[in-house]
């Protein structure tokens, strides 16, 4: 089993490896400690204290935060239990006409408004852009991934975390809330 | 006690899988403990077999698409149909062989008319398994001292297989009857040698005979030189050696996908939406069903169990279409082997990895289970939707590998394929349809450390090649004007994806020709994807062609011709060339309306693959350097980057990093800003949504067929807007 030094791979992570020693990298039977080595590399770079169980995105850290489970970007901001999509905590800005979606693509690369719209995910906290979906209006956003990091832990890891969480979606008690409150 | 049928077998390798968990039962895998290099290397004695039979059957093969595209493929087979291992060419088949000599066993052929030595069966017939009927599917037994040792099979894809439209990418066929010639799990010949009604009917049934018996006998080729082969083999190792071993790679290879996946993702429910369009309306078709536009949902749903397989499903796919853009549930899983070989499972590529995942049943009536709803539906390049779903697992499993810190193998969305297929009289006199294989040759997904490489990969083959153009001006009437890197093709994040080209054609030498922008698996109205971590999507696929110009004029006044697209905003063919018809942003698929004559022009774009991360996170020194060599603009550089740049000359770019840097931190400001809370948008949006506020017809009969064929879907849709239970699209 190969064993790649912490500053390698933060190299690789910011694109700085040189090629042969990347070469290497993907060449290799992998390391076993990545995870936790990947962990400790994103725990020096966020801005907050709490313990990252998952890096969701380069920006997005699932974290345990007083018990709970919760969306934090590296600047901190949070988004709200893991098992919410996190994107109905962020702001939002969307292109579904011509003059906006010609910021983007000009000519002939402006797709059809009456087709598609863009939608960009703003951190409130940092102005990140997180994620950006092209999707026909009408489609609810992509909740990309509920993890099951009891299982994950406690399986695959060997490692239990010390509370368990059911792992269902809670996006639509959310959506039921603000729809009873219309 | 006689030997078990090949059905029996196979019912009981099944069966022994589901007690198990393990491909035939295997627990261990013996040979490999016992004897270790000598598995390795017969491996890898097999893998060149198969090989060797990839360039004799392309060698021996006539039609560009097979002898310079390398569009084929030869594997080798266990004796119930499970690919051990494959040449290099299209790994979308390896699948389909699998299952195609499963079927022939399941359908009783081996007691009836039997499975001997130098027999020939095909299958190119998507209701029994093939793709699309110009992939020619075949497989030959191969008996050992009268004992069924083994299969060996191949595909290729041959230019015309009379469909109603010449040529091979049939997205204008309205219906099965439009498909051209089938071969329904046919025996073909014998003895090494095809019947001769075979030749017969391919001469009476398709455009380009002699190109498709060419083909026909490159297949032959290959899959003989697999059987000499493997005698050798077997002589030297032993038939017990082999056949023991032959099982154990196909249980090694799926052990291999579930532990990568064990040890390098994680698990949970993943998701990702896709779309694709294909606008027909006004524009040349066959039949008045189909002057309409289309968009097809594609969602996937892949949830990563605790045992570390896997389960996909297709939930809210939309309805059938009018067009040969459907594909049945068994060639979409088959298909399926590509994208997870690329991604997942290939230390040994074979059928392994087919047996730690499972597809959900796709909805009856949706484009990807049409048959039991529309019996008759249009099969002609299923492919296209299956491909673009089928990408999106680069994205999926890119997230992943992401969360697990496995950078190296992170990888963004995937490109589009646009194919260009021409068919009229050449500078030969003679009549062809035939593709060129530009597509073949796409920008690779950014990755998780760096850009991803210009036209240089292709999702159906590892073999990127968009062949010589002097080879493909030989076989067509066309000269290139240009092959050329498109800047800034390859979407807008911290990581581009790879560039894609245009080529420049000029039409010379034909009495007239069609020219047919075809769809196999690209988006025109559309964005082609999300962009992931925040990047920006590639655009739109967007050809344009020039008929009747003054080419010629330009020629002999020596005057600048055309060789490039240029700025979106100042195409160089509306400065440059003048033309009764020309259209410089054409809505992607399509046939020309009149055949093209000489001096016409092609500009066909061959897409590059998505970025991923924020667009002002990219490095300033790598914009620069893209800037100096012209693949990206001043305009992308400062608007969507975030850079303040300063021109010395035309090639000469300096980026103010410091400036930069606060021109950045502004514009975060500016998105938050601007933005505003998701719930807010929310609020707003659901009121257009029930008003179908922009919505175009395509975009309100997509989602009426999703919610229709997956009420669960619906249901899940409209809680997420809040709107009522009875609101219909």
């Amino acid at each position: 089993m190969a064993e790649f030094h912490k500053a390698d791979i933060e190299k690789l992570i910011d694109g700085v490896l040189p090629w042969p020693a990347t070469q290497d990298i993907i060449k290799s039977p992998k390391d076993s400690d990545r995870f936790d080595k990947y962990i400790e590399i994103m725990q020096e770079r966020v801005t907050f204290k709490e313990t990252i169980l998952l890096p969701l995105t380069p920006m997005l850290f699932i974290v345990s935060a007083d018990g709970a489970r919760v969306v934090k970007c590296r600047c901190g901001h949070d988004f709200g239990d893991y098992r919410t999509n996190w994107k109905l905590s962020s702001l939002i800005h969307v292109r579904d006409d011509e003059a906006s979606l010609g910021e983007i693509y000009k000519g002939r690369e402006m797709p059809d408004p009456s087709w598609t719209q863009l939608r960009e995910y703003i951190c409130p906290g940092c102005g990140s852009q997180l994620e950006v979906e092209a999707m026909p209006r009408g489609c609810p956003p992509d909740f990309e991934f509920l993890p099951d990091l009891d299982t994950f832990y406690s399986e695959w890891l060997g490692r239990p975390l010390p509370d368990s969480v059911a792992s269902e979606d809670k996006t639509l008690e959310t959506i039921a809330d603000w729809s009873a409150a219309k | 006690m006689s030997e078990p049928s090949l059905k029996e077998q196979l019912a009981a390798y099944e069966a022994l899988f589901e007690k198990t968990g393990h491909l035939y039962g295997y627990e261990s895998l013996a040979r490999k403990e016992s004897d270790p290099g000598t598995y390795e290397a017969v491996w890898h004695i097999l893998s060149n077999i198969c090989n060797a039979a990839w360039s004799v059957g392309c060698m021996a093969s006539t039609s560009p698409v097979a002898a310079e595209g390398g569009d084929a493929l030869w594997a080798l087979h266990t004796p119930t149909g499970d690919a051990i291992c494959v040449s290099r060419g299209i790994t979308a088949h390896p699948g389909l062989l699998a299952d195609m000599i499963k079927n022939f066993i399941r359908l009783g052929y081996e007691d009836h008319p039997g499975f001997e030595n130098g027999d020939i069966f095909e299958n190119n017939d998507p209701h029994y398994g093939g793709i699309h009927t110009p992939d020619f599917d075949m497989c030959m037994p191969i008996r050992y001292k009268g004992k069924l040792v083994a299969w060996a099979s191949s595909v290729t894809h041959v230019n015309d297989v009379g469909m109603a439209q010449p040529g091979s990418i049939g997205f204008l066929n309205p219906n099965v009857f439009a498909d051209g010639l089938t071969f329904s799990m046919e025996k073909v010949g014998e003895s090494d040698r095809y019947y001769p009604w075979y030749d017969l009917r391919i001469r009476s049934r398709t455009r380009t005979p002699d190109y498709v018996l060419g083909d026909a006998r490159g297949r032959l080729a290959g899959c003989i030189t697999i059987r000499e082969r493997l005698f050798e083999v077997i002589e030297k190792y032993g038939l017990d050696f082999i056949l023991d071993a032959s099982k154990e790679y196909v249980e090694d290879s799926r052990r291999y996908a579930v532990s990568r996946v064990r040890t390098q993702a994680i698990p949970g429910r993943i998701r990702k939406s896709q779309f694709k369009d294909l606008a027909m309306k006004g524009k040349r078709v066959l039949d008045p069903s189909q002057d309409i536009d289309c968009l097809f949902n594609l969602p996937m749903e892949m949830t990563v169990n605790a045992d570390a397989t896997v389960k996909l499903s297709l939930r809210g796919a939309s309805g059938t279409v009018p067009f040969g853009q459907n594909i049945s549930p068994t060639a979409l899983k088959s298909g399926l082997l590509n994208g997870y070989s690329h991604i997942v499972g290939f230390d040994m590529f074979n059928s392994g990895p087919t047996a730690s995942w499972e597809v959900e049943m796709p909805p009856s009536g949706s484009w990807a289970n049409p048959f039991e709803k529309d019996f008759f539906a249009s099969s002609g390049v299923a492919w296209a939707p299956a491909v673009i779903w089928m990408s999106s697992l680069y994205e999926v499993f890119g997230r992943l590998f992401q969360m697990r810190g496995f950078v190296e193998e992170m990888a963004a969305g995937a490109a589009t394929t646009m194919t260009a297929e021409f068919a009229g009289q050449t500078q030969l006199g003679m009549y062809l349809a035939s593709l060129t294989l530009e597509q073949a040759s796409n920008g690779s997904p950014a990755r998780g450390y760096a850009d991803g490489e210009n036209s240089a990969w292709c999702i159906y083959t590892p073999n990127a090649d968009f062949g010589s153009a002097e080879v493909i001006e030989g076989y067509l009437p066309i000269m290139y004007l240009g092959r050329n890197i498109e800047p800034d093709s390859g979407g807008y994040g911290q990581f581009r994806g790879g560039l894609g080209h245009t080529a420049v054609w000029m039409i010379y030498g034909t009495t007239g020709i069609d020219y047919q922008c075809g769809c196999a698996g690209m988006r025109s109205k559309v964005l082609p994807n999300h962009g992931m971590y925040g990047a920006y999507p590639t655009w739109p696929d967007r050809p344009s062609y020039a008929h009747d110009t003054n080419l010629k004029e330009l020629i002999d006044a020596q005057k600048p011709l055309i060789h490039e697209r240029g700025p979106a905003e100042d195409p160089t063919i509306t400065r440059i060339i003048t033309a009764r018809q020309m259209e410089d942003a054409a809505i992607a698929p399509f046939i020309t309306p009149e055949p093209l004559q000489n001096y016409d022009v092609i500009l066909h774009p061959v897409s590059g693959a998505q970025s991923m991360g924020d667009p002002i996170t990219r490095d300033p020194i790598s914009i620069e350097e893209d800037l100096n060599k012209g693949w990206t603009s001043r305009r992308v550089a400062e608007e969507i980057h975030g850079l303040v740049v300063k021109q010395e000359s035309e090639r000469d770019f300096i980026v103010d990093v410091a400036a930069s840097e606060k021109r950045r931190q502004q514009i975060r400001a500016e998105r938050i800003a601007k933005a505003v809370p998701f719930k807010e948008w929310w609020a707003v949006e659901r009121t257009k949504i029930e008003a179908r506020e922009n919505m175009d017809e395509a975009v309100l009969h997509m989602w009426r067929t999703s919610m229709e064929l997956s009420p669960s879907y619906g249901e899940e849709l409209l809680a997420f807007w809040a709107l009522p239970d009875d609101f219909v699209f």
